[in-house]
């Protein structure tokens, strides 16, 4: 027998069960190798990227900071719009070559000096139903709604809508197309009221809901603002549909540094009918947290979805309590459980607790697994938190449970995150993260799978779905479903505006097929009306319109 | 409470780095006793192969000859007792009693105990059949319902490297096809429609737009990603390495690491049978190289006179009847070197980009391959009878094909793959099923696309058929 120095006696390899010591770590530094999932290598680019940003300010502009990810010019590529705080927002439109380095043109909002500077944060949506994304930019001061012109130039639309963009110092947003109306109802949620008596300890202002008018000629109008009172310094809001009722409520997390007697909210918001906030007697359970940033994700696919909150200290993972059923908001924290707490920097040696900011569950490594991205920083010099505090990507494992390995995937920048967005830049396969620190240069992420940055190579395989209705009011669909399935598992996403920080997105919804070479995908249209089956191969991007037989594909240039 | 899966296993590799105290038995048992009834005792680095200059194919093919016709037993990892044959990897709902069970398998524990008619990697009698049903989560079934699963009678390798490497010339030539076309609609801001076609075989038509997107509601034969998958009755599977780690799981409960391991389960031993890694990228490509070098099928060169002379009638009549617009007789082949991992597999199937840089078997080495007829240009002709398309094969009038109730892997149900035909004389019983013992029964039973020709062939003269059948046995693998 031929015996090659390649060809070797095989030695008998026996399973052995997992150690514990990847079982659990509590101390929140769970990198160096635990994530069994692969973890894929990023490397930082803003700058041969030509993105030279920065989010600042004072006070005002501690929290804040977000990015709205969108294709503003209709190449179905994702552009960025950038808060500044105290600087200019700017408008980046994406110039990557497909598969390469990640790059990117600022291009001029058409905004006035006045207009872009005080920007916290910015939410993309098609507010007018013409298929060309709109932008809401939330502010110091008045929040303007811009109506998308093409080619990445907006009006700004308040007068047109008799849209009122308030006085307040704006920090979250969501919007939902409720059932049987044609355009989308706004919520505005906000901060400290900084001219009450006592600011800012226990003067948070209301927030707002604004509902939309059809005007004579089948226009919208934001005419009318519904307080959503009492507020309690909202950071991120989700319209959500927590009970798979089909009426979505909506979920705020606020900053308990500056209620009192607050807590995190939930609003039903009744078709037709005023707001109402769940309460004890509901079954809502209080809970107090510097609610910053919140994520949604269904793990169990359960229909319920799951809600990680980001908060100074550890980070809440949020399940409907298994004896509660769909009318009892009654939730309770996993985030032990699966590892996700993320209470203290994974890196360094300071042991005091994290302030997390944007989170998000994404699929970076595409093994079919959520994982979650959180965005970290200290508030400003806060010294009972950590100052190195690194931002999190917590693996997805398939024992359900998360391991930190952000420092392995080389994203551990000493900067202080703020808003952020997970999205695939240059069209690859493998989403890309862009970070807005405050005081520090904007960190954009290209993710390299299993590669350099010479020579990415893809990890597991992967599908892009965008789904739109044709000819109907909410052409991008807020408020559906995608699910994907693979052999026996299946994946869903909500396609929804909101949540994060400061941060929103519309477009290509990515998951992660691992090793599945093809996928049925399925989605629930808004109305709650099902699709057929979808079958689509791995690897692509598809586009599914509602009521066509064979889902279109797009191929990047 | 979120659904907590199965506790981790870990690399046996990393067991050792971490210092983890295992069983005396991982250790043990390095160099197995002559006695052993170990199957698996060689394990190829491809790395070093792939990097050593040496030529692959002398290297791997002893390995994956022995591999093909090993008998695969628990020693060695055979069995899935908490896995299902399902190509993704899949949770059993619950243990079989059963280690073997025809239906849910596992169903063999040799490559060979199928295929093997008339040599090793040949086909297979009725006997040999198998049962496809990506939807086997448990081994609960004791029906042959084909509402559960559709049966299928063992394919014939002989020749697939050739078959490989012509799918991928198509895939990558209908792909710069479509990056034509995209690109002219680009450029033109107009909708454009290509006709596809490959090696002079159509397949459809793509409508490309201005903003990148692409109608594939005009494609025939192939699937929407254009990756020509050759392999299977239906036509659904890219590349023999794909086809392999399929096939070691589903048939042996033998997972491969590249799909069942770690990185993509959790775990390296996702069947639960207490074996890590059960078989490595190098095995599977000593596999693969088995398959892909095994000889094509020729003709009957001792033919008594009379047999010659009505096959050579056959072969024209073939041709006159319409049976060559589909089982074409030969397609040109531009390069003859076969890259392990392939261009076209995705995860879960080792890539191009999972390793340094892709072995390189040179199958114009071989002898057999030498001798094949090359056309002007000096691109071999592969002598397939076929054209790797596939077809709706059965209809209203004539659902002897359509006799499955299962689509498989997005194709449906009445429609196959063109059955290369050489080789034919080697492989009765025929159609997909195995359940037609003669050509002429195979050849009538042929509906939807192929009507016409079925029915040229039925009006011909009995010594005209006849004709054809003698050609068609002509056609055999060699013993």
């Amino acid at each position: 027998m031929r015996q090659a120095g390649f060809l070797v006696r095989t030695l008998l390899t026996v399973a052995m069960p997992a150690c514990a010591a990847f079982a659990d770590d509590s101390s929140g530094d769970t990198s160096g190798g635990g994530s069994v999932a692969p973890v894929p290598v990023f490397v930082e680019e803003a700058q041969s990227a030509g993105i030279n940003h920065v989010y600042d300010g004072a006070w005002e502009f501690f929290v804040g900071g977000g990015t709205a990810i969108f294709d503003c010019d209709g190449d179905r590529r994702p552009d960025l719009f950038l808060a500044g705080g105290k600087n200019p927002a700017q408008l980046f439109r994406n110039a990557s070559p497909t598969a390469g380095p990640l790059k990117f043109e600022p291009v001029d909002t058409g905004l006035s000096d006045r207009q872009s500077a005080s920007i916290l944060g910015a939410y993309p949506l098609d507010f007018n139903n013409d298929d060309v994304l709109d932008l809401v930019l939330l502010r110091l001061g008045e929040n303007l709604l811009l109506e998308g012109k093409g080619s990445c130039r907006f009006d700004v639309a308040n007068r047109a809508l008799a849209f009122d963009g308030g006085r307040e110092w704006t920090t979250a947003f969501s919007a939902v197309f409720e059932p049987d109306l044609d355009f989308p109802t706004l919520a505005f949620g906000n901060y400290v009221d900084r001219s009450a008596p006592g600011s800012p300890w226990g003067t948070c202002h209301d927030n707002f809901l604004f509902r939309p008018e059809k005007t004579g000629d089948g226009d919208v109008s934001y005419r009318e603002a519904t307080r959503l009172s009492p507020g309690y310094c909202s950071l991120s809001m989700l319209f959500t549909d927590w009970n798979r009722s089909g009426e979505p409520a909506l979920r705020i997390s606020n900053d308990r540094q500056y209620y009192r007697g607050g807590e995190e909210q939930l609003w039903a918001v009744p078709p037709g009918r005023p707001p109402r906030p769940y309460r004890k007697s509901d079954g809502w359970q209080h809970l107090k947290i510097w609610g910053m940033g919140i994520a949604s994700i269904d793990l169990d696919v359960d229909g319920f979805p799951e809600y990680a909150l980001t908060s100074m200290g550890d980070t809440k993972l949020q399940k409907l309590d298994a004896g509660s059923d769909e009318t009892v908001p009654v939730y309770q924290d996993v985030a032990f459980d699966l590892g996700i707490t993320a209470h203290r920097p994974y890196a360094g040696e300071d042991l005091k607790p994290s302030t997390g900011w944007h989170s998000e569950f994404q699929d970076v490594n595409n093994d079919g697994l959520w994982d979650l991205f959180i965005a970290k920083g200290n508030v400003e010099a806060m010294p009972d938190f950590a100052a190195y505090d690194p931002d999190n990507l917590l693996m997805g494992q398939w024992d359900g449970r998360f391991t930190e390995a952000g420092g392995e995937a080389g994203i551990g920048l000493n900067r202080r995150g703020r808003g952020a967005g997970l999205a695939d830049f240059n069209a690859d396969g493998l989403l890309d993260i862009v970070v807005v620190n405050r005081g520090a240069p904007v960190s954009l992420f290209r993710n390299l799978g299993q590669g350099t940055a010479d020579n990415p190579k893809p990890l597991g395989n992967w599908l892009a779905v965008d789904i739109r209705q044709p000819g109907k009011p909410n052409r991008r669909a807020v408020g559906a479903k995608i699910s994907v399935r693979t052999g026996t598992r299946s994946m869903v996403k909500d396609v929804q505006v909101g949540a994060g920080h400061a941060s929103g997105q519309s477009g290509f919804v990515h998951f992660g097929l691992g090793v599945a070479e093809r996928a049925n995908v399925r989605i629930k249209w808004p109305d709650g009306d099902w699709s057929h089956t979808y079958r689509v191969f791995a690897n692509g991007h598809v586009i599914i319109d509602r009521g066509a037989e064979k889902a279109r594909l797009w191929y990047p240039e | 409470m979120i659904q907590i899966f199965r506790p981790a296993v870990i690399p046996f590799a990393l067991a050792i780095a971490l210092s983890i105290p295992l069983p005396a038995a991982v250790l043990a048992d390095p160099d197995p006793e002559p006695w052993s009834e170990r199957a698996i005792r060689e394990d190829v680095d491809i790395t070093a192969l792939a990097a050593s200059g040496e030529d692959p194919i002398a290297v791997l093919q002893p390995l994956g000859k022995r591999l093909f016709a090993a008998k695969f037993t628990t020693l060695d990892g055979a069995g899935r007792p908490d896995a299902t044959g399902a190509i993704v990897p899949t949770k059993a709902r619950r243990r079989s009693h059963l280690p073997f069970q025809r239906l849910a398998g596992m169903d063999a524990n040799a490559c060979a105990s199928c295929h093997n008619e008339p040599v090793d990697g040949g086909a297979g009698a009725f006997t040999a059949n198998v049962f496809v049903s990506e939807g086997f989560e448990s081994a609960d079934f004791d029906t042959i319902d084909p509402q559960f699963s559709n049966e299928r009678n063992t394919n014939a390798i002989q020749g697939a490297g050739l078959i490989e490497l012509l799918a991928r010339e198509m895939t990558a030539d209908l792909r710069r096809q479509r990056q034509d076309v995209l690109a002219k609609a680009r450029g033109s801001g107009d909708a454009a429609k290509v006709l596809l076609e490959t090696k002079g075989i159509s397949f459809g038509s793509l409508t490309a737009y201005a903003d990148g997107t692409l109608d594939v509601s005009g494609l025939d034969g192939i699937d929407d990603d254009l990756t020509l998958r050759p392999f299977s009755q239906k036509g659904v599977f890219a590349s023999l390495r794909q086809f392999t780690v399929n096939a070691m799981n589903d048939h042996h409960g033998m997972q491969a690491s590249e799909r069942f391991g770690a990185a993509w389960t959790g775990t390296d031993d996702f069947d639960g049978d207490g074996h890590a890694d059960e078989l490595t990228p190098g095995q599977v490509s000593a596999l693969v190289a088995w398959q892909a070098t095994l000889p094509a099928p020729t003709r009957r060169a001792d033919l008594p006179e009379t047999w010659r002379q009505a096959a050579q009638r056959g072969e024209t009549l073939f041709g006159e009847v319409g049976c060559s617009s589909c089982h074409i007789p030969e397609l040109p082949l531009d390069s003859l070197v076969f890259q392990d991992p392939g261009p076209f597999d995705t995860a879960g199937t080792l890539r191009q980009s999972d390793v340094a840089g892709p072995l390189a078997l040179d199958l114009g080495t071989l002898d057999w391959v030498k001798a094949l007829p090359r056309d002007d240009q000096g691109r071999v002709l592969v002598p397939l009878f076929g054209d790797l398309k596939r077809h709706k094969i059965a209809d209203a009038a004539n659902d002897t094909f359509g006799n499955e109730l299962l689509a498989q892997r997005f194709v449906a149900r009445d429609v196959f793959m063109t059955a290369e035909l050489w080789g034919i004389g080697s492989t009765a019983p025929y159609g997909h099923r195995g359940d037609l013992t003669t050509l002429n029964e195979v050849i009538l039973a042929h509906g939807g696309e192929a009507t016409e020709s079925r029915k040229a062939y039925s009006g011909l003269e009995e010594p005209d058929r006849k004709s054809i059948i003698a050609f068609l046995r002509s056609l055999e693998i060699a013993e």
